[in-house]
């Protein structure tokens, strides 16, 4: 019979699903109708492009519809909906439910073809005769993504994986008994939640971001295999042009948005690892720009067309390629951010043998319309300076691939390879050097003339930023003492890209915004590889440990300190203090008070509180993250490695008892310290008053002065007493009970002038603590104005291309 | 010889040695038996954690050094010594990869690489578990 369940809302999954339906098929028919449009000049053009714009219409309404939809479950907690159910829970902030819609796969590929339905309108509007081939490479593009959502299964084969699933449905639970129960809504009483790490405000902004970035590589990559298909093989560069800007500005601009969420929530302290989820995305950026360099020598002197094509092909596929790293599952062990394999691995690699197959089969078939001029470019021309900088972006994407894709080349060889043990450090070696080969190139390129330069009057030009440049190098190093050379090279090249850079804006381009869209990104591009060197070199970890077991220089083990409450450490040129553990909802907050200690007086003064926090979560475990106090001239990042999250005030209560207290042999003055305080032995007391005591006129008695000290500097005193009944000896200890201590005096060693104490404590004494870790990160904000004069560059090159592109 | 065909031979020679250094430089994934063989090379290890022997972890004595069991995928168990505070949720975690040396009887761990069941992507066993805390259905 079947089962009436109850409380569901179906009606949504079936417009869902209805929406599925018809985003797919009006992506289909609209590519078929953008491909005939261009394919049959004849009259036919007005009826086939009507058809491929009304069916894209359709299309973009359905991918917003579907869009909507999943942000109103969300929304409403429709826990029947596996998606919603997996990605979200009803505590969630209203701030952090779009960030449900992109943590899965599924609605990460939506938003991805919601930026490409988006983009689409400005070319419909704007790329005229361009519009038919471009937007058929577009809907093709938009055929595979809404792939990626039907859920269908045919003989075997998985195709997509469906948002609009129930619950029931999902074969995680399908066979579960509790799922017959007609009932079985009414028992689930919240979502699996967003993982805690995504609830950041970074979260919110940067995978949009990214996604837009991914999208519009998909633009010049449209533009350069429209121009195959439609023969006009060299028209496209010019009209491409801004959109291959466009692109490296967004994708630029998630990719730091990541570095910047590292930096600001993850704990691995800092704002790039080398992880294989960050190098996924940096790869087509490098590639992208080095196709932007190429075609603006095209656009110049007709050369480089070959790169041109390459390269913009290129940075798509690889969008592709790092598409399939991170959701296939293959870089499992390699990362700690990729997607599960949804099943869909087949699918994502047909999706990207595709296109490469669809690229080469074109250009084969083009290859006499783009056989190149066999023409040189001088060595003394700006177009040879610009390809050499291209080249060497591209042998960086290069290593960057091949170390990245480690996990690939194991599936496809059988081998059992591992990234470099310290991976970090590897790339840098590489890395590093080709940066400062860039730099180099920045500083001098703008300097070159297109065709031929005159070299005596160049250097002239450059004398000047030369100079200002190493001698500002030299105070740097002198100040810093960069360990190795490579680092001083990249110091160098640096810092005059920057200031070649804006000697070019000031004396050649005399201030004129328009034109200096290249020397403000340059100069933003040479500020980002300064600020991370600098960051990342001169970093000073200020939470040394030095009492700890020493296990060698190759196993260092003093970043971390331990800090009790109430406590104030010493800790670079700061004291700190951990106040207080504040519970705020789903987070504990840790209160961490930096002191600075007056030059005169040595009294401490606070300077500033920091609020690194923990944030539970049951189900997804606990994250814990840090907080940072910036500076104008630097960082200090604080973040709490380890904490006991159990409260220390009821496990008080409940352990009464003392533990096995420990003995000491002192001689007078000696200290001891406890968990507590710190315990001084000052003196001994034969003058007991033994009727107060209750013992004997013969008993032998001697009580010990004893001061105790706690955190707070309040003073206790406690006088345990030793007593020799003839050749019997017994004590009366004495409690501190505020303390939880206990003090015996077991006995006297006369021949050494030694009495031994025996200190007892509550069990439930061990104080609350933390162990923490404080970073100062110097000059990192050179890096942030660097990634805004990326930014405000490129933009101001977009809005010069694109006059161009209308004149 | 063409500037060109220069510099596509540099450029090739450039990418020759990246994929001969990435490969030099890579380390293995191994079982303790090899790193033992090899002792002072490094090596990554997966393997899962030995619930039923204690952590080593005292933070009031030493907050840098955490130690524990890990049993690798033949079997062999060792202790492991991690230079830095304990990760957390460490007991949660399924899968570890440690990478490191081994130094006497012991593996000196520079990185711990934790894979959770529900850290980033639920897997079924742990989707079960959440639900069943409100449901019958465990047996």
């Amino acid at each position: 019979m079947e089962i009436q369940y109850q409380g569901e809302h179906l009606g949504f999954g079936i417009l869902g699903n209805i929406l599925i339906i018809i985003s797919f098929t009006t992506a289909l028919l609209s590519a078929i109708s953008y491909y005939f449009s261009f394919k049959n000049k004849s009259d036919l053009i007005n009826s086939w492009n009507p058809l491929a714009r009304i069916s894209f219409s359709l299309h973009a309404f359905s991918v917003l519809g579907i869009i909507v939809l999943i942000y109103y479950l969300i929304h409403g907690h429709f826990f029947e909906y596996y998606y919603i159910w997996q990605h979200s829970n009803s505590v969630l902030p209203l701030k952090y439910m779009w960030a449900c819609l992109w943590e899965g796969q599924e609605g990460s590929f939506l938003i991805w073809s919601f930026w490409h339905v988006i983009l689409s309108f400005f070319i419909i509007h704007k790329a005229g005769s361009w519009e038919a081939p471009v937007m058929f490479i577009i809907m093709v593009i938009q055929v595979f993504l809404t792939s990626m959502l039907l859920g269908l299964e045919l003989d075997g084969i998985k195709i997509g994986s469906n948002p609009f699933i129930l619950l029931r449905n999902h074969p995680d639970f399908a066979n579960l008994p509790f799922i017959q129960m007609s009932d079985y809504l009414a028992k689930i009483k919240d979502g699996r939640g967003l993982n805690p790490l995504l609830q950041n405000y970074w979260m919110v902004i940067h995978p949009p971001t990214l996604f837009l970035g991914f999208a519009a590589t998909a633009v010049p990559f449209a533009y350069a295999i429209g121009g195959l298909l439609t023969g006009r093989v060299r028209e496209w560069v010019k009209p491409a042009l801004p959109w291959t800007l466009f692109g490296i500005l967004i994708l630029g601009t998630g990719v730091l948005m990541g570095g910047a969420w590292a930096y600001e929530s993850l704990s691995f302290g800092g704002f790039w690892a080398w992880d294989p989820v960050e190098n996924a995305s940096l790869v087509p950026w490098l590639v992208l720009v080095g196709a932007l360099h190429v075609m603006i020598i095209f656009n110049k002197n007709g050369t480089s067309l070959h790169s041109s094509y390459l390269l913009c092909t290129f940075s798509f596929i690889l969008v592709l390629y790092s598409t399939f790293l991170t959701r296939s599952g293959i870089l499992g062990d390699t990362s700690v951010h990729a997607f599960t394999d949804l099943g869909m691995k087949g699918q994502l690699i047909i999706y990207l043998i595709f296109f490469l197959v669809l690229t080469i089969l074109l250009s084969f078939k083009n290859r006499k319309l783009l056989a190149a001029p066999s023409e040189e470019d001088p060595v003394s021309s700006r177009e040879f300076w610009m390809f050499m900088g291209m080249l060497i972006l591209i042998i960086s994407a290069i290593q960057i691939s091949i170390t990245t894709s480690v996990p690939v080349i194991n599936k496809l060889f059988n081998l059992k390879l591992a990234p470099p043990a310290d991976a970090v450090d590897f790339y840098n070696s590489w890395q590093i050097p080709l940066a400062a080969v860039i730099a180099l190139l920045m500083a001098v390129g703008l300097y070159f003339k297109w065709k031929q330069t005159d070299l005596k009057s160049m250097s002239k030009k450059l004398m000047l930023s030369l100079v200002a440049s190493l001698i500002i190098t030299v105070a740097i190093h002198y100040y810093f003492q960069f360990a190795r050379v490579q680092l001083v090279l990249l110091l160098f090249t640096s810092i005059w890209a920057f200031a070649a850079n804006l000697d070019y804006l000031i004396r050649v381009l005399k201030g004129n915004i328009a034109k200096s869209g290249a020397s403000i990104a340059h100069m933003g591009i040479a500020f980002i590889l300064l600020g991370s060197l600098i960051a990342n070199s001169e970093k000073i970890v200020i939470s040394q440990n030095r009492l700890n077991v020493d296990l060698g220089k190759d196993f260092p083990n003093n970043e971390n300190i331990l800090l009790y409450q109430g406590d104030t450490l010493p800790m670079g040129e700061y004291y700190v203090t951990y106040k207080d553990k504040i519970k705020d909802g789903i987070h504990i907050r840790y209160e961490v008070e930096y002191l600075k200690a007056n030059h005169s007086t040595g009294q401490l003064r606070k300077e500033f509180s920091l609020f690194p926090f923990v944030q539970l979560n049951e189900r997804m475990g606990n994250v814990s993250e840090p907080s940072t106090k910036h500076f104008v001239e630097r960082d200090i990042y604080t973040h709490v490695t380890y904490a006991e999250l159990d409260d220390k005030e009821e496990a008080k209560k409940e352990n009464e008892g003392y533990k096995p207290g420990k003995k000491y042999q002192l001689s007078i003055c000696d200290t001891i310290t406890t968990s507590n305080s710190l315990v001084v032995l000052q003196s001994l007391n034969k003058d007991v008053d033994k009727n107060l005591l209750m013992l004997q006129e013969t008993d032998l008695a001697v009580a010990a002065n004893i001061l105790v000290m706690d955190v707070n500097k309040k003073l206790h005193q406690a006088n345990p007493v030793f007593i020799l009944r003839g050749s019997e000896a017994f004590n009366r200890p004495v409690e501190i009970t505020e303390l939880g201590l206990r003090f015996a005096f077991i006995k006297i060693i006369p021949e050494e002038n030694k009495f031994e104490i025996e200190v007892s404590e509550k069990v439930g004494n061990s104080r609350e603590f933390i162990i923490m870790k404080a970073i100062i990160f110097p000059y990192i904000n050179i890096l942030w104005i660097g990634c805004l004069l990326m930014i405000v560059g490129t933009w101001i090159a977009i809005v010069k291309r694109i006059k161009k592109l209308r004149s | 010889m063409k500037k060109v065909h220069i510099i596509g031979i540099v450029v090739i020679a450039i990418a020759l040695a990246v994929i001969v250094s990435t490969i030099s430089n890579s380390s293995t994934y191994a079982p303790f038996r090899t790193a033992i063989e090899n002792e002072g090379s490094t090596f990554h290890i997966v393997g899962k954690l030995n619930k039923d022997k204690e952590f080593i972890y005292n933070p009031e004595v030493n907050a840098n050094l955490f130690g524990f069991y890990l049993v690798d995928n033949e079997g062999l168990e060792k202790k492991v010594l991690f230079n830095g505070s304990k990760p957390q949720d460490f007991e949660r975690s399924e899968q570890i990869v440690v990478i490191g040396k081994m130094s006497g009887d012991e593996f000196h761990a520079s990185q711990i690489l934790m894979k959770c069941p529900s850290k980033y992507n639920g897997n079924q066993q742990d989707q079960l578990n959440a639900v069943s805390d409100e449901s019958e259905t465990e047996s």
